[in-house]
């Protein structure tokens, strides 16, 4: 028997997509009807879930959620929710939060009831609630490779500021081949990656428009 | 059926997207741009109405079938 638990666990934290890897493929029952992962292709995907409708911590995220929703889509970015719940529990609850806090959600929900989602994404973590999804958040970008994974607990509310700060970090490098260092807001300057060859890195310190504090530390202004 | 409400009349949404394909055949990128309206939802609801008759699709283009154009009128 608890083989059995055990075999099932491991299957699950197989089941976690990785960053890099291709995000999983679903079709799922939304509050906008039917929707399927490659209907985003060509934008940004915010996939993130939450434990439960009608609890407070979520309508925090939710009404928080909303409120980047505008920067979020100016940045080629879509929000996607989930939780455990049957689709006229969101709508239910979407209605609620507007009547309550005037706050209209725009982005659809996923209604998991099957969890079949929530498994293939690695959502549930067994040992804090088997019933209900923790508050993880995908970042998944427009050829639908996973680029950030982050995960939350049920009792902490998420950081919507480094959500934002994550997808502008991720798409600037995309342009511009570089990183992003500690604490990095847009307007800071980046880090240019370390010259593979000797010749290079020696270049790379008579380079004028960077600032190098040594060949594998270099820093410039885009 | 999230292209259909209660009553059996289009939802916005819908009417928005057959209006658009009604005198042309457009792809779902065209369709978004030019209902305004995000492409997800656009793949979604044209994916929907593809199964239900209400347009048909031809390579990555899709176009209002004449049956559907009753419908499209009802209530405008």
């Amino acid at each position: 028997m608890s083989e059995n638990i055990q075999n099932t666990q491991e299957q699950e934290v197989r089941s976690l997509p990785r960053i890099g890897s291709k995000a999983p493929a679903f079709e799922a029952v939304t509050t906008i009807g039917t929707l399927k992962l490659e209907d985003y292709k060509g934008s940004w995907l915010v996939l993130f879930s939450h434990p439960a409708d009608f609890t407070p911590v979520c309508t925090t995220e939710f009404m928080a959620f909303q409120e980047i929703y505008p920067q979020l889509r100016e940045m080629n970015t879509e929000l996607l929710g989930l939780s455990i719940d049957s689709v006229h529990s969101h709508i239910a609850w979407v209605r609620n939060i507007e009547e309550k806090f005037g706050v209209k959600i725009e982005f659809p929900i996923i209604a998991d009831l099957n969890k079949d989602v929530a498994h293939k994404y690695g959502m549930i973590m067994p040992e804090e609630s088997s019933t209900e999804a923790s508050r993880a958040v995908f970042i998944i970008d427009d050829k639908q490779v996973v680029r950030a994974i982050i995960y939350y607990p049920l009792s902490t509310g998420r950081n919507m500021d480094e959500i934002l700060r994550v997808i502008k970090a991720l798409q600037t490098t995309d342009k511009h081949n570089i990183a992003t260092p500690a604490n990095w807001k847009e307007g800071d300057k980046v880090i240019v990656p370390p010259s593979p060859t000797q010749e290079g890195a020696e270049e790379r310190m008579k380079d004028e428009n960077l600032e190098c504090v040594d060949f594998y530390f270099c820093k410039k202004q885009l | 059926m999230a292209c259909i409400d209660d009553k059996g009349n289009l939802t916005a949404t819908a009417k928005k997207i057959l209006t658009a394909v009604k005198d042309q055949s457009l792809t779902a990128e065209d369709v978004a741009n030019e209902a305004g309206l995000p492409l997800f939802k656009v793949r979604s609801s044209l994916r929907d109405m593809a199964s239900m008759g209400f347009v048909f699709q031809n390579g990555d283009s899709y176009q209002l079938n004449e049956k559907a154009e009753k419908l499209l009128n009802r209530g405008s």
